[in-house]
């Protein structure tokens, strides 16, 4: 949305004038929510529960994970420094609220942080993290944890039941400015109940047949940290980083404000020695540097002042790295071609159901049918990339086996644009109706590195009389305008978690798509107006999908669920707001010599080599191998394929 | 044609004895004029189509579906396949292409692989092409043509403000002067890469994208008119203190008739010789802004966006980055010889370091 780049433009250069955001922080008045939250807990007296260790469910069955091997490598060396680029300085260290879900979250949360428990890389089963070990109890719908007693802030608070408590009570307080964490939290679990500091149970309306991670995923909050959230959270913790489980920590010199972020390895991480642990984060300092420029990253990294090197665009892969680059034909810098096996992002055009046009059925079969991904990934992609079927796919069998995407036809796409009343060539040869309206559409991205996909489907279009007007953001103003809700039609993808059955509540509900979209008489809603901030990005609003999703998230048997999924897909599908573009089964990676990784480089399930962090900086090698680049010593080439997880289609 | 007055005719007559910016207009010309009928010479359109006996000129036309010419489908005939099936089937029917037959938006793939390839004059890509296999030559030709057209009015729309308000402020001076000198000096200090950065973020997505040009050559005329100003009102008040002037009021002529017919002619030489340096600012400003992402939008062939392609493949394609800065330098050389030529030839002091 253009006006939020005015807003956002006019924001940074009021930021540039303002002197230290501490002061304002520490001007603020002081808070103390504690009794407040006691209050909440007091009127959720059912929610917020207290029992006694006798109260336990005898036939308990304990599950600890502790079988499942290790992850990362007893090679890995400690210590180093690592240098990464990151696209964009975060907006606010905080982790919810506006602003907070951008590309530097993971390295504070989503990829460091841990959770009572997380699923292996490879069998997809639990191994613990905060947790000591867990049972799942189907009568009471729980799950009971026992927490690990060692653990502790990164400011040395141990980690106690009474975090977990909190943690409720801020996920669901308006504070946070966050209505998908309220919703979440709100009705996905139903109470929590403490039996000691290191006893808990969560309960969850429904069973799933992934019971068990909807609780061991959660991750605590430091309660001593938030006792402050009030009405100005957002502004209070704008740039405070919160105590953390991870492995990193934040200091505040670190963070040099639009230019770069260190993150350091805590020497007190309380989980150092602890299995499944040991060998990961291995490095000491983490150093992210602001590059906008994906040209600029890559000189960068062939200068050696960044350490890795994404090669999945065949750009980079053929072109700019190939196996006769000096540096890599010299093995200074080692090839990695990895297959893996996961929920794919839905790359694709996000089509905006609300806008005029594009709320017609047949104006977006033919958008399907005139967009040339195929063309895309055989000459772009060159032919590594496959085409993406559905917007769930990856998801084993809940993902539909049958649903293949549109291919590119012009015939049936001009006639379906003829239904819908383009029925005559303008001077141009873009379609027109008889009174002069075009069949034009504004093809917005916030990818800038792909922006070359969208010209090319933009000529492609044009045969079938198409017309898209391409408009390349800058990350940040793109999904900006995708949450507002501003778009025609939007290049984007979501990054999918590893779960086991996709989310649909979250796309394709109509509570997402509009503040009220149908009245209680079951019709549409004439005033209806799109919800902004949600991930709902077709605005669908079906009433037989809404409830589908209501009954899939309530559906405990793993075989109802894969048949709603398949029915949802389908209906998707039918509906056309969607078109599915590409994904890649794997990812690549350049990396220089100094940068080990375990010998089998990764993992089933991983999304990229950098997630779990099992990669380490070997100084002796690194000096080695500047040593050896002044000269002209050379090393045995490396190129790895790993396509033992390779799926062929 | 025109009838120069002798002074004139003098200048003329030096500009032309300068032979650097001589040619360099000479050159510039054909340029320009070629620029203008680029579609006969850089086009996907073919020429001439004969077909059945009927003759198509497409180059200017509306599009001519592919079934126009006995082909399956609806869309833009593709010019060059049907050349090669005419050729194929030796049939009476002939097309002729335009030396370059490319346009500036097509992926034009040698084995199916999009990626920039060398220049190689047997498949007519005189230039290679960039890393959607889209022809140099083609994007360079459009895209200088929109920019030299750009500066052009760039600098028509300052010259046309900057001197009705600079004769203003200096004929009429007093309180009007003072009033209007302040004004300026407020406005010339707002930051004018900023402003163009965001008033160009607020254009709605829908707008065409000559609009989007009108609007982005509105916002740089808003912000440029103001340095003009100056050297017209000094100019101005200069020559409104000689006797010619004053002769002029007393005969009982009108301001209007006084402004320009009288001064402006005289003020004139100062400002011809700025004229090409404006050019030159006005073409460097919008491949700037180009270059930065904020200038035409995708895919507008233009010079910036191929630079900036060309310095993101240095290593794997120098000719991209070769092809656009070599045409930026040309231009900007020539406009600038043009330029020092006709401040030389202008000068009424015939002794200059300049020669």
């Amino acid at each position: 949305m253009t006006i939020n780049r005015f807003a956002l433009t006019l924001i940074t250069v009021i930021l540039m004038g303002c002197g230290s955001d501490q002061d304002a922080t520490e001007a603020l008045p002081s808070i103390d929510n504690t009794a407040e939250v006691l209050a909440f807990y007091e009127t959720h007296a059912d929610f917020f529960r207290s029992g006694s260790i006798d109260d336990l469910p005898q036939d308990l069955v304990w599950e600890d994970g502790a079988h499942l091997p290790e992850v990362g490598s007893p090679d890995a060396k400690k210590g180093g420094t690592e240098y990464v680029r990151l696209a964009d300085f975060p907006r606010t260290l905080r982790t919810v609220g506006p602003d907070s879900n951008g590309s530097f979250r993971p390295w504070i949360l989503d990829s460091t942080s841990m959770a009572l428990a997380h699923r292996h890389p490879d069998t997809l089963d639990y191994f613990p993290g905060l947790a000591l070990r867990w049972a799942v109890d189907a009568d009471s719908k729980s799950v009971f944890v026992e927490l690990d007693p060692k653990a502790t802030w990164s400011d040395g608070v141990p980690i106690t039941a009474d975090d977990y408590r909190f943690t409720f009570w801020f996920f669901r307080t308006r504070y946070i400015t966050a209505p998908w964490y309220n919703n979440w939290y709100e009705s996905q679990y139903t109470g929590i109940t403490k039996y000691s500091d290191h006893l808990i149970s969560i309960s969850i309306p429904e069973l799933k047949p992934d019971t068990d991670s909807k609780v061991l995923e959660l991750r605590p909050l430091p309660q001593h940290f938030y006792k402050e959230v009030g009405e100005d959270f957002l502004e209070r913790y704008q740039w405070r980083f919160a105590p953390t489980t991870a492995a990193y920590i934040l200091k505040d010199e670190d963070l040099k404000k639009g230019r770069s972020v260190r993150l350091t390895r805590d020497p007190n991480w309380w989980a150092a020695d602890k299995k499944h642990w040991r060998y990961r984060f291995n490095i000491d300092n983490i150093h992210l540097m602001v590059i906008r420029d994906t040209a600029k990253v890559f000189e960068a990294f062939k200068r050696g002042d960044i350490d890795q090197f994404g090669l999945n665009l065949a750009e980079f892969w053929y072109e700019k790295l190939p196996a006769t680059d000096p540096d890599v034909a010299a093995g200074y810098i080692e090839r990695k071609w990895f297959f893996n096996e996961r929920p794919r992002p839905p790359y694709g055009l996000w089509i905006n159901t609300h806008q005029p046009l594009l709320d017609d059925q047949n104006i977006r079969l033919g958008i399907q049918h005139a967009t040339n991904w195929q063309l895309v990934i055989d000459q772009f992609f060159r032919g590594d990339y496959s085409r993406l079927n559905t917007a769930n796919d990856g998801y084993g069998p809940y993902s539909h086996p049958d649903i293949k995407a549109r291919a590119f036809d012009i015939e049936r796409a001009v006639a379906y644009f003829e239904t819908a009343g383009f029925n005559q060539r303008g001077p141009d040869g873009i379609l027109q109706r008889a009174d002069g309206t075009r069949l034009a559409f504004t093809l917005s991205s916030g990818y800038e590195a792909l922006k070359d996909v969208l010209t090319i489907l933009k000529e492609e279009a044009a045969k079938a009389g198409l017309e898209f007007r391409v408009e390349v953001l800058d990350a940040t103003a793109g999904w900006k305008k995708v949450q507002e809700k501003q778009h025609d039609i939007h290049f984007s993808a979501f990054g999918y978690s590893l779960e086991l059955y996709p989310r649909f509540w979250e796309t394709f509900h109509s509570d997402n798509a509009y503040d009220k979209a149908f009245l209680d008489t079951g019709e549409i809603n004439p005033d209806r107006k799109p919800k902004p901030q949600t991930n709902n990005l077709e605005t669908l609003a079906i009433q037989q999908m809404d409830d589908w999703i209501i009954q899939y998230r309530t559906e405990s048997s793993a075989a109802a669920m894969v048949t709603l999924a398949h029915q949802m897909s389908e209906l998707h599908h039918d509906y056309a707001s969607f078109v599915p573009g590409f994904y890649s089964g794997f990812f690549r990676l350049g990396h220089w010599r100094w940068i080990r990784y375990p010998e089998h480089f990764s993992y089933k399930h991983a999304s990229g080599s950098q997630e779990y962090f099992v990669h380490w900086v070997d100084e002796a090698i690194k000096t080695e191998t500047l040593a050896a680049k002044d000269s002209g010593v050379t090393f045995p080439v490396q190129l790895r394929i790993f396509d033992q997880h390779r799926k062929t289609p | 044609m025109f009838n120069f007055n002798p002074q004139t005719q003098k200048k003329l007559a030096r500009f032309r004895k300068i032979k650097l910016g001589y040619y360099s207009f000479i050159v510039l010309s054909v340029m320009l004029a070629l620029l203008a009928i680029a579609e006969l010479l850089v086009n996907s359109r073919a020429l001439v189509v004969q077909y059945e006996g009927t003759l198509y000129f497409p180059t200017y036309t509306d599009f001519h579906p592919g079934t126009d010419f006995g082909l399956d489908y609806a869309y833009e005939t593709n010019y060059r396949d049907l050349a090669a099936q005419f050729d194929k089937t030796a049939s009476s029917n002939w097309v002729i292409m335009p030396l370059v037959p490319y346009n500036a938006y097509e992926n034009d793939a040698t084995d199916s692989i999009m990626r920039p390839e060398a220049p190689n004059a047997a498949r007519q890509h005189y230039l290679g092409t960039d890393t959607t296999s889209r022809d140099i030559l083609a994007r360079l030709v459009y895209g200088t043509r929109t920019a030299l057209l750009f500066a052009f009015a760039f600098m028509v729309s300052v010259y046309l403000i900057g001197i009705m308000i600079g004769c203003a402020m200096g004929y009429f001076g007093g309180l009007f002067d003072l009033g209007f000198q302040r004004i300026i000096e407020i406005w010339s200090n707002i930051p004018f890469l900023y402003m163009v950065i965001i008033v160009f973020s607020v254009i709605p997505a829908e707008a065409s994208i000559p609009a989007r040009i009108t609007l982005l050559l509105l916002v740089m005329v808003l912000f440029s008119w103001t340095s003009m100003t100056y050297y017209m009102r000094t100019e101005t008040y200069k020559e409104k203190s000689r006797d010619y002037v004053a002769a002029a009021r007393i005969i009982g002529a009108s301001t209007q008739r006084i402004i320009f017919t009288h001064i402006l002619p005289n003020v004139l030489s100062t400002l011809v010789t700025f004229m090409p340096f404006t050019i030159v600012s006005a073409i460097a400003a919008i491949t700037a802004l180009d270059f930065l992402g904020f200038g035409l939008p995708v895919p507008t062939p233009s010079l910036g966006e191929l630079l900036k392609q060309g310095t993101a493949n240095l290593r794997t394609a120098p000719w991209i980055v070769t092809a656009a800065f070599g045409t930026l330098v040309l231009i900007l050389s020539l406009v600038t010889f043009i330029g020092e030529a006709i401040r030389e030839s202008f000068d009424p002091k015939q002794f200059t370091l300049y020669r």
